[in-house]
């Protein structure tokens, strides 16, 4: 009996315990060599991830293991993880995020194949991260809800900002979502900086909740819960194209656009397929993937063929806002934001 | 690992009872690896600036009246959901072991009360969105407009139906391990029935209330996900604005410094517990009985209260999750009400990896967690031994502390050697256990705390070991208790996400982050789908466990006749 138990409590150190030792052993391969799967951490939505990683397998046969994260839990981890990385590479989210994870030493530098096909404020300017897509800001109203309240589609960022609209608004809240940090960057920019907290203190009076990721509000206002809000170009077009009656829209003063980036791991262990993804990632194929698969995001190559009208760029006001400006001054916007705009 | 140089104190000990001496040791050493790393190494990140000791991060946190409100919020919430849904499962407890109303009646209360528990918090929370939250749907049926949900409100309404079960579950346990004869005697000798439940089910109860006080307390303190969704701007708790400040802000340190706020609540909390329940003896001196005459009946007007109570409350559960299978079974929600099974098509196409992972995962931390969870509660219950308290306390932090922050540890501590666990099983494993074999350790000590030690101390004097005192007497006394917790161990490892959203990895993924991940990308239909095969999964496996636990209270009956006519004899 007494030996039963001691054993007990033998085979319960031993269950916690082997794991810890067996995972230290292996990975001594070369890192070069490009094996058959690479790690992803995809900050892209899984739905369009999983597409796009399916028609790269088809191509190259590596296997893309992956798992979606948010922007800023992506960034915490790859910190977290630095002395054993568990990924090669990060797929997607904002280049600000890519930005702000540079000085922590987390990325690797890659130039991929095809980079110099792809317009230089696409790219980080050190080779950390390279483009794969850009989505520019836009307002998405539930057409029911406009008319019940005797509104017109806003064209405005002012419209926003009118009473009617009665805390029924809903978009991301800035400390967890790039999106919202992007509504920051296009306000400074028109605005200045003292304006565009003048203006979302008054924005706030017509919010009805600030959601915790980028496309939060996009159901709600589908389905009539909120009537209006902003969003990136993506997650508007994804609602819309699921049926319901909504309406997308661009403020004439302008907006700015997120540019989805990719890059490699520093320490990355299949280094090699990490490179052949970004390589893949900035040839021609990706931006046709994209469009045939309706994801919605602009190709960063200009000579892919785009063929939704609502991408069609020419008559929106497109500003300039560059990546190491918004990762800059992002930590700074949101503490303000805080301070100012959700505690008044 | 420094816990393995040995106080002289024990040395005693160590000859007297060796098997006693030898799980102690392993489990401070489990301990060490498990809770008090981690905590060490997110502190170190906490408190060291620039290799100095400094509170500078948790001055600054503090100096910023958000966060602030963020710690009186919390507060007011657990309490608030401590006090309401304990209330609730008392009266829920009542309806099941005390009334005469219909089995059947009884078996829905059971079977409902289980859904808000083993769905995961995010998805009652969507379903009680679309029900009472803007253009609600309840709210458009009933004509009210200008209501919001969001606020305390809701994270308060959410809570308490997502915790309360836990409050039924432990004081169902308590309840019926009460012995009859007492309210026989009490009627027969000619009180009333309000004076009956006053004066000897409700003191009586007492051990199961506070421990369900606590449980709830410590949910709500820890839980993230309800107040993420229904908590809006308006009404900031410390999880979140923790987990928001790691994930949204990348600072951990500032994240870590806000959850260290939460710390002093929680041990608060504890204490008190200690001070109400832990003096005072409440042992019912005929040890445990088998109910064969009966519990005495109730007072009417409390039956009624009771059966209202109850009715309303089980009908507002089944509306709201009555919304998310009908959210799995359209093809577009609000759009195309057409009946479709290819959202069911979609989860056993794409999610038989997280399926098969989430089994896996919740099966070995509740066998382990289980294990762990009686030997700790047992021996903090029974032994007295060196460090008691910190043994007591420890074996609880990582259930007091929120989810996020545990997870954020558990990377910081297990991604380096020699401990390199990042990416495995064992990281997620060891993380449910250490946060939800809690409540299998306070059973087994409220439960214990019913039986009179002079059962175990008859079998001492009669020449039996520790352990075979421990395995004879106690386990089989115990076995619902233990069950209750295996139930709860394993629902959660089903079902929480606040830890392991930050341990999923590429070769190890779960049902939760699906759904939470399906929601986020607004396939409302996909995570109602996933969150049904999630339900009915753990429903099925709670059910066997709930057979288990009948089967083992009838064995125990007859266990417990033969084990009093040893100890007459």
């Amino acid at each position: 009996m007494k030996k039963k138990n001691m054993l007990l409590s033998v085979l319960l150190l031993l269950v916690f315990l082997t794991p810890m030792f067996a995972a230290g052993v292996k990975e001594a391969d070369d890192p070069d060599k490009v094996g058959k799967n690479v790690n992803v951490y995809s900050i892209m939505p899984e739905k369009y991830a999983t597409k796009i990683f399916a028609e790269f397998t088809k191509d190259t046969g590596i296997t893309v293991n992956f798992v979606r994260l948010s922007s800023g839990e992506a960034l915490a981890r790859l910190i977290a993880e630095k002395a054993n990385p568990q990924v090669d590479a990060i797929w997607g989210g904002p280049a600000d995020t890519y930005e702000a994870g540079i000085p922590e030493g987390v990325f690797a530098q890659y130039s991929p194949k095809e980079a110099d096909k792809i317009p230089a404020k696409f790219r980080s300017t050190e080779n950390y991260w390279t483009g794969i897509g850009i989505i520019p800001l836009c307002f998405l109203s539930n057409n029911e809800y406009l008319k019940k309240k005797g509104l017109e589609v806003p064209t405005s960022w002012m419209d926003l900002t009118d009473p009617k609209y009665g805390q029924s608004l809903q978009m991301a809240d800035v400390r967890t979502s790039g999106t919202a940090t992007e509504r920051i960057y296009s306000l400074v920019k028109i605005y200045g900086e003292q304006g565009a907290y003048e203006y979302q203190k008054n924005l706030h009076k017509n919010i009805q909740l600030y959601t915790k990721g980028g496309a939060g509000g996009a159901m709600p206002i589908a389905t009539g819960q909120a009537s209006a809000g902003v969003f990136y170009i993506v997650d508007a077009l994804d609602i819309q194209q699921q049926g319901y009656d909504l309406s997308v829209s661009y403020p004439k003063e302008g907006v700015t656009y997120g540019i989805e980036g990719s890059g490699i791991v520093q320490g990355a262990k299949n280094l090699g397929a990490a490179k052949a993804l970004m390589d893949w990632a900035s040839s021609k194929r990706l931006g046709e993937v994209m469009v045939a698969n309706k994801i919605n995001y602009i190709p960063t190559r200009t000579d892919v063929v785009v063929t939704n009208p609502a991408l069609d760029m020419s008559n929106v006001n497109l500003i300039e806002a560059q990546a190491e400006w918004k990762g800059d001054n992002r930590a700074r916007f949101v503490e303000k934001w805080i301070e100012e705009v959700i505690q008044q | 690992m420094s816990t393995t140089k040995v106080p002289r104190t024990r040395s005693s000990m160590a000859k007297r009872e060796p098997v006693l001496f030898g799980t102690l040791v392993a489990i401070w050493l489990i301990f060490a690896i498990f809770i008090f790393l981690p905590i060490i190494r997110l502190l170190l990140t906490t408190f060291v600036v620039d290799g100095s000791i400094s509170f500078a991060n948790l001055i600054k946190i503090m100096g910023k009246s958000y966060n602030m409100r963020a710690l009186y919020n919390s507060l007011i919430l657990a309490t608030a959901v401590a006090v309401a849904g304990t209330v609730l499962g008392y009266i829920f407890a009542l309806a099941v072991t005390r009334t005469s109303l219909p089995p059947f009646y009884k078996g829905l209360l059971g079977a409902v009360t289980i859904l808000p528990l083993i769905s995961p918090p995010f998805t009652s929370s969507i379903s009680l969105t679309l029900a009472l939250g803007p253009n609600g749907m309840l709210l458009n049926a009933l004509g009210i407009s200008d209501f919001s949900i969001y606020g305390f409100l809701g994270t308060w309404i959410s809570e308490t139906l997502t915790y309360f079960p836990v409050a039924f579950m432990v004081i169902t346990a308590v309840l019926n391990t009460m012995s009859a004869n007492l309210d026989d005697a009490a009627l027969s000798l000619g009180s009333s029935r309000w004076r009956m439940f006053r004066t000897i089910t409700i003191p009586l109860s007492l051990p199961g209330i506070g421990n369900s006080l606590l449980l709830l307390f410590g949910a709500s303190l820890a839980d993230f996900a309800t107040p993420l969704i229904l908590g809006g701007h308006t009404f900031p708790v410390l999880p979140t604005e923790a987990y928001l400040m790691i994930t949204g802000m990348f600072d951990l340190k500032g994240g870590a410094s806000l959850s260290f706020l939460l710390l002093l609540p929680a041990l608060l909390v504890f204490i008190l517990q200690r001070v109400l329940i832990g003096k005072k003896s409440y042992v019912s001196v005929t040890g445990k009985n088998g109910a064969k005459s009966g519990f005495g009946k109730l007072p009417l007007s409390l039956n009624i209260i009771i059966t209202a109570v109850c009715t309303f409350t089980v009908a507002f559960i089944l509306y709201l999750y009555a919304i998310i299978l009908w959210g799995s079974l359209v093809k577009v929600w609000g759009v195309n009400n057409t009946v479709t099974f290819e959202h069911f098509g979609y989860v056993f196409a794409h999610g038989k990896k997280a399926i098969t992972d989430t089994l896996l995962i919740a099966t070995l931390s509740t066998v382990i967690g289980s294990v762990l969870g009686v030997l700790i509660g047992y021996i903090a219950q029974r032994k007295n031994f060196f460090a008691k308290r910190i043994f007591e306390f420890g074996s609880m932090l990582n259930y007091a502390l929120p989810g996020t922050v545990v997870g954020i540890a558990y990377i910081i501590a297990f991604n380096q050697k020699p401990i390199l666990l990042t990416g495995t099983l064992s990281i997620l494993v060891a993380a449910y256990v250490f946060r939800y074999y809690a409540t299998g350790i306070r059973s087994v000590i409220a439960s214990l705390a019913q039986i009179d030690p002079a059962l175990e101390e008859a079998s001492f004097s009669l020449g039996a070991s520790t352990v075979r005192t421990f395995t004879h007497v106690t386990i089989p006394l115990i076995i619902p208790a233990v069950l209750a917790g295996m139930r709860y161990l394993f629902i959660h490892s089903m079902t929480a996400i606040s830890a392991t959203i930050f341990l999923v990895s590429v070769r190890w993924t779960l049902l939760t982050t699906r759904i939470l991940e399906s929601m986020t990308e607004l396939q409302f239909s996909q995570a109602s789908a996933f969150s049904i095969v999630l339900i009915v999964i753990v429903f099925i496996v709670d059910a066997i466990m709930l057979a288990l636990m009948k089967w083992s209270t009838r064995k125990f009956t007859q266990q417990e006749a033969i084990s009093y006519e040893k100890i007459g004899a």
